[in-house]
């Protein structure tokens, strides 16, 4: 949002495999403060001393990757490999450290569930406050309000303060308002396990029917039968490298030799 | 609907495109309303006067310092506490933004590293919330100017602009000290001290007339003790302010506004790594 340089000769709807989303041979170091909170006093007294209270972590390293309209692009690798990091890039959250990043269309981002709600508000209330959060208008959200508490099935529910949900239901709330935003471009980040299984696979089908041509979706995921299902490409993140991108079952079958893992139950079941 | 290219490029201290900005933290004008009134909500949530403490708060603090200048000065009428009354009232609007507004962008941790808004907003409706919790104590002073029966004049309306200028002042801090705290935590820390120095530098627990010309020339480097004296001077003594006072809280007010919102602005693409 920050840097939106106006380009409004682009037709409403993109063409087919248009250009989404351009990562050009983008890297990001984090400089971390190694104490956890910047004081004064840290400051002060290692003034002179030439020591150094950051340390740099390399979260990705010359990232190349396009996204077209019409794909729906998983993304998986090991913890810490960087996905969500890049993902972040990707949704104009943390500026990148080189390269550059060019995102044609309107980007709406769930990377994390509930985000912008407040426990101490009702169920409804915080739908019009997420929703806002994510970029809707109160029309909007009016509009979508019933489909949304339809979605999340949570009945009467839906005008209790939400510190009296449990998880699950938090984060069918979160998901259904997540879900109702209809971007061009939908970075979905391992939100999809949420709920008891009726619920995992109601989302997973909500995902399945935002798939169209005029929008691009990226799925971070650790479930491999989930990307497998649902993406028609992957891409596969390592210690902040692309190692491998395309089809799906390929990718994914290299990913599980580099890792080990087989085809067990447990990289499956989780979607 | 266009198609908007966003391109994100290493982060370089300096502004972002400003029209751009505008644009984006107007459509987020309604997010800001709600997201204030929820976060003022939660602050009375459980108590059991509830939203009333808005009105309870001014009503018990005012009558502390009431307590207070009675005990020290040995005297007072009703000019005198009508003037701590719209003093501190107004104070509190400048400290609220500068106490609400020093974690926004720490507190907003959750918010900031999901989603991609202006993040000027935080710091933003930390001032609107200073707002709302003012404008009930307005209420409650023209009740109590009515009781103690201190005249009305049209010089009231000069009150607009003082409030305005109040406001531009609060919300200049709040987003000073916000960013300032990303970088150096220990202003948190530090706050609670300056605004209770604040306090008792500027003419509320006494009047500005009181102070020497030698003790009066330091307070120029008083960011509203010239403002807390107009103030009183519309709101108790229904007279206009003089123009000093207005021209002093002015300068001060867009010093501190731009300042803050340069360093702000060129900075916040980088809060969200320092988190």
């Amino acid at each position: 949002m920050i840097s939106l340089s106006a380009s409004n000769s682009q037709n409403s709807t993109h063409a087919k495999h248009g250009l989404a989303v351009s990562v050009q041979n983008v890297g990001l170091t984090y400089t971390t403060s190694i104490d956890k909170r910047p004081t004064l006093k840290a400051r002060l007294k290692s003034l002179g001393r030439g020591k150094k209270h950051t340390r740099i972590v390399n979260a990705l390293s010359q990232v190349n990757l396009d996204v077209h309209y019409g794909t729906v692009l998983g993304v998986i690798g090991s913890n810490g490999a960087g996905k969500s990091s890049l993902m972040r890039v990707i949704s104009g959250i943390v500026p990148p450290s080189q390269g550059r990043v060019e995102v044609h269309g309107s980007v709406s981002t769930l990377l994390a569930l509930g985000v912008g709600f407040n426990p101490s508000m009702t169920g409804r209330a915080n739908v019009y406050l997420g929703g806002l959060a994510a970029g809707m208008s109160r029309a909007e959200i009016d509009e979508q309000f019933e489909a949304i508490a339809d979605f999340s099935e949570l009945g009467d529910a839906i005008d209790a303060p939400m510190r009296t949900y449990s998880s699950g239901m938090y984060a069918r709330l979160a998901f259904s308002v997540a879900a109702t935003v209809q971007p061009d471009i939908l970075i979905v980040d391992e939100a999809l396990s949420t709920g008891d299984a009726h619920f995992k696979e109601k989302s997973l089908n909500r995902i399945k029917e935002l798939r169209s041509a005029d929008r691009a979706l990226i799925l971070v995921s650790h479930a491999m039968a989930t990307i497998e299902d649902v993406c028609n490409e992957v891409a596969w993140l390592h210690k902040g490298k692309l190692m491998a991108r395309g089809n799906p079952a390929e990718v994914i079958k290299q990913y599980r030799e580099f890792t080990n893992t087989g085809k067990s139950s447990a990289a499956n079941e989780d979607v | 609907m266009s198609a908007p290219v966003a391109i994100y490029e290493p982060f370089r201290a300096g502004l972002p495109p400003l029209g751009a900005y505008l644009r984006a933290l107007w459509a987020r004008r309604s997010f800001i309303a709600e997201f204030s009134r929820s976060e003022l909500r939660e602050q009375n949530y459980g108590s059991i006067f509830g939203q009333l403490w808005l009105v309870l708060n001014p009503l018990l603090l005012s009558g502390v310092y009431f307590l207070l200048i009675y005990i020290i000065g040995g005297q007072s009428d009703s000019n005198r506490y009508g003037h701590l009354t719209a003093s501190l009232f107004l104070f509190y609007l400048v400290s609220n933004s500068l106490t609400g507004g020093v974690k926004s962008i720490t507190a907003g941790q959750r918010l900031i590293l999901n989603t991609a808004f202006p993040r000027i907003m935080l710091p933003i409706s930390a001032m609107v919330i200073a707002l709302f919790k003012f404008v009930p104590t307005l209420a409650v002073f023209f009740v109590m100017r009515t009781v103690l029966g201190l005249n009305y004049s049209w010089q009231m309306f000069w009150a607009i602009p003082v409030v305005l200028i109040a406001l531009l002042m609060g919300l200049g801090m709040a987003i000073l000290i916000s960013c300032i705290n990303v970088y150096f935590r220990d202003i948190a820390s530090f706050l609670p001290y300056m605004t209770r120095s604040l306090l008792y530098l500027s003419p509320i627990l006494y009047q500005a007339s009181d102070l020497s010309d030698k003790l009066r020339s330091f307070e120029i480097a008083n960011p509203i003790f010239y403002l807390l004296d107009a103030w009183s001077q519309v709101m108790v003594y229904a007279q206009a302010p003089d123009l000093f006072s207005l021209l002093h809280s002015l300068v001060w007010a867009l010093a501190i506004f731009i300042i803050g919102t340069y360093f702000f602005l060129s900075r916040e693409r980088d809060f969200a790594v320092r988190l």
